[in-house]
């Protein structure tokens, strides 16, 4: 096992390196660049610029080389310096403005991960035990809602009721009070009350997707052969569903780790910028919205990287869940 | 009959299956009892009812099925038990499944749980029915897969079933189905799925430990060379019916029903000229769904009367001592010798 977590690390640094190539290959693809973006939005607003005043812009932010030049550079300073460029957009360092939301970003992510496992799997193994069943037929049609429902209209619904009963769409994380004022303690609360909707909008779509996993996993191990042989053994109910099924069911609901460990540092956008969250996501959207190629390159790679950690941690666990997928073992 | 000689009876056991299209009478009056330290077997052709007449025993088939009649259990020489009565989720019948009653199963590559080791799962069996004691149920779990013969035996019981062959498998659930030491053991095909040496071998592991540990057997099969090997009496099983119950010398010797003889005829036997083709029953099983009111086997019995057999159901009668048939032909015969 050891010995394959280690291959798998060392295999890691070439992945990342052909991700990243990759990455910046397709960010500097689109016509134009950070400065005729730039220059056609201020030009909207009435500025005047002469071609001597965007090649400056050009040689200011070093774009006016050719691309391969710009991401071995780009490249080098990340390896070097741990510096990975200077967002346009912002005038600050790249990783200085992903810093200022990573904390937020985990923290809502992490809780609606958590809140996503927490619901589904419960209700995916009830309406497995219980097919057919009132409850069964509920949490299906809730989740091909919650499916179907595309996550932005949901938050608009959602914020609309609080609206209706409150007074106040919960708009964002903080209120306006604990934006002067920084959390504490004391408005903690708060601060857990204006996460419910948007861990509810954006954990939906995945429960759902869940909730059919688990169920329809359960229900083909219960017809397994190996159900049938711990039934005639005379094990309880619960041990064949505890023991036996469920550690197979969580198969694919490890599988899907990967994705997941990515989605908790980009958070979901579209929601995000419409409930207001001040997380990863948009901040991306803008990035390659505007070609501020840096921060959204950045962004991209951190979330490759995470991609490629999360396989491996995957991996791991289904190494732990299913003796058959261990490696370094002699049969 | 002596009912203390009988460890279990099947009175008028039915099982239905409802479907969409209908009720399936998979099973249809089986009237069935195995003796002590006897080996039974139940020979017919794939589903005829056979598996779903074994698993009705220990109540552990499909909610669909819906079983009917009674299965007596001699659970001590006092006290019978209806197993068709007892709650299939129940703790009464918790305790004489796997403990009383073992059942081991056709293919023994997946009876086994993937995730957890081969030790794991007998030992569950052995703490579940034997002791608690986690050291004397280990040991005992090991002793009993040395007795099947599994070698190396403790340092297989760390090993996951993917790393076992499927004869090694088979042995290894003949373990756990008999560590507990059960008065009847059900044994669905236990060696349809493996090559023939390891057949051999299997069965006769469970004819030495059947004497050793003196216990039933229920031996289910379609493969009439097995049955002659391992059983003392024969239940033949068409359609949900059985239609030949008899010692097993006697139905090798003077089969009575056509069906019975048509699967004799099938097997092929070394020594025939290889010109001479195999018999085969002509037609298929019909489907259990609307059968006919007169013999199931009507349409593909080469006997068969017209005017009674598609009239009647045919009863088991006994034609010489122990000797059971239920078909119309073979007694409009008798009565012609008369």
């Amino acid at each position: 096992m050891l010995k394959y977590t280690i291959k798998r690390i060392f295999l890691f640094i070439p992945t990342v390196l052909i991700i990243s190539f990759v990455i910046f290959f397709i960010i500097q693809l689109p016509e134009g660049d950070f400065v005729s973006s730039y220059v056609a939005r201020m030009q909207a607003e009435g500025e005047v610029f002469t071609a001597q005043d965007v090649a400056d812009l050009r040689t200011q932010y070093g774009i006016d080389q050719p691309w391969l030049v710009q991401y071995f550079n780009w490249m080098e300073k990340i390896i070097t310096k741990g510096d990975f460029g200077y967002s346009f957009a912002y005038a600050r360092p790249v990783w200085s403005v992903i810093m200022d939301r990573l904390v937020l970003t985990i923290i809502v992510s992490l809780t609606i991960l958590i809140f996503t496992y927490l619901v589904s799997i419960p209700i995916g193994l009830y309406s497995a035990l219980h097919q057919y069943s009132v409850g069964d037929y509920f949490f299906t049609a809730l989740g091909f809602l919650g499916m179907a429902t595309p996550n932005f209209l949901l938050a608009i619904i959602l914020m609309y009721v609080s609206f209706k009963w409150t007074g106040d769409p919960l708009l964002g994380l903080f209120s306006t009070e604990m934006l002067q004022e920084g959390v504490h303690l004391y408005n903690f609360g708060e601060f857990l009350q204006r996460m419910i909707i948007p861990t509810i909008v954006i954990g939906t779509a995945g429960t759902a997707g869940i909730i059919r996993t688990v169920r329809g996993q359960m229900l083909d191990e219960q017809t397994k052969q190996y159900t049938l042989t711990a039934r005639a053994k005379g094990l309880p109910e619960y041990v064949i569903v505890y023991k036996y099924c469920l550690r197979a069911v969580l198969n694919p609901v490890a599988s899907g780790l990967a994705k997941a460990l990515s989605n908790i540092f980009s958070g979901s956008t579209i929601s995000a910028i419409v409930m207001n969250l001040s997380i990863q996501g948009p901040v991306l959207y803008a990035a390659l919205k505007s070609q501020d190629m840096y921060l959204a390159g950045t962004i991209l790679l951190v979330q490759a990287v995470l991609v490629v950690i999360g396989t491996l941690l995957s991996d791991l666990a289904l190494a732990w869940l299913d003796p058959r997928i261990r490696f370094d073992r002699k049969g | 009959m002596n009912t203390i000689d009988t460890i279990l009876q099947m009175k008028d056991l039915t099982i239905d299956i409802k479907i969409d299209e209908g009720t399936l009478n998979v099973v249809r009056g089986v009237q069935l009892d195995i003796k002590r330290n006897e080996t039974l077997g139940l020979v017919g052709e794939s589903g005829c009812g056979k598996s779903l007449t074994s698993k009705s025993i220990l109540g552990i088939n499909n909610k669909k099925c819906n079983s009917k009649g009674e299965i007596l259990f001699q659970l001590n020489p006092e006290k019978s038990v209806d197993m068709l009565k007892l709650n299939p989720n129940g703790k009464a019948i918790k305790k004489i499944r796997g403990k009383e009653i073992s059942m081991i199963f056709q293919e023994p590559l997946v009876a086994f749980s993937p995730l957890y080791t081969i030790g794991n799962q007998i030992n569950e069996c052995t703490r579940l029915h034997v002791t608690k004691d986690k050291v004397k149920s280990k040991a005992l779990s090991i002793e009993m897969m040395e007795k099947v013969g599994i070698a190396n035996a403790s340092k297989r019981y760390d090993q996951y079933p993917h790393e076992f062959s499927g004869g090694m498998l088979q042995r290894a659930m003949i373990a756990m189905s008999l560590v507990s030491g059960p008065k009847l053991l059900i044994a669905d095909e236990p060696t349809t799925a493996l090559d023939v040496t390891i057949q051999a071998q299997i069965l006769d592991l469970m004819n030495n430990l059947k004497k050793e540990m003196g216990m039933s057997i229920l031996f289910i099969t379609h493969d009439l060379g097995t049955v002659a090997k391992m059983c003392d009496r024969v239940a033949v099983m068409y359609l949900g019916k059985i239609v030949e119950l008899a010692p097993v010398r006697s139905l090798y010797k003077t089969p009575l029903h056509p069906y019975t003889n048509g699967l004799l005829g099938s097997v092929h036997r070394i020594g025939t000229s290889r010109e001479k083709r195999l018999y085969s029953i002509e037609g298929t099983v019909p489907l259990a769904l609307n059968l006919p009111k007169g013999c199931g086997f009507y349409d593909r019995c080469p006997k068969k009367i017209k005017g009674i057999c598609n009239q009647k159901q045919p009863e088991l009668r006994e034609k010489s001592e122990g000797h059971f048939v239920a078909c119309f032909a073979c007694e409009h015969e008798e009565a012609k010798h008369e």
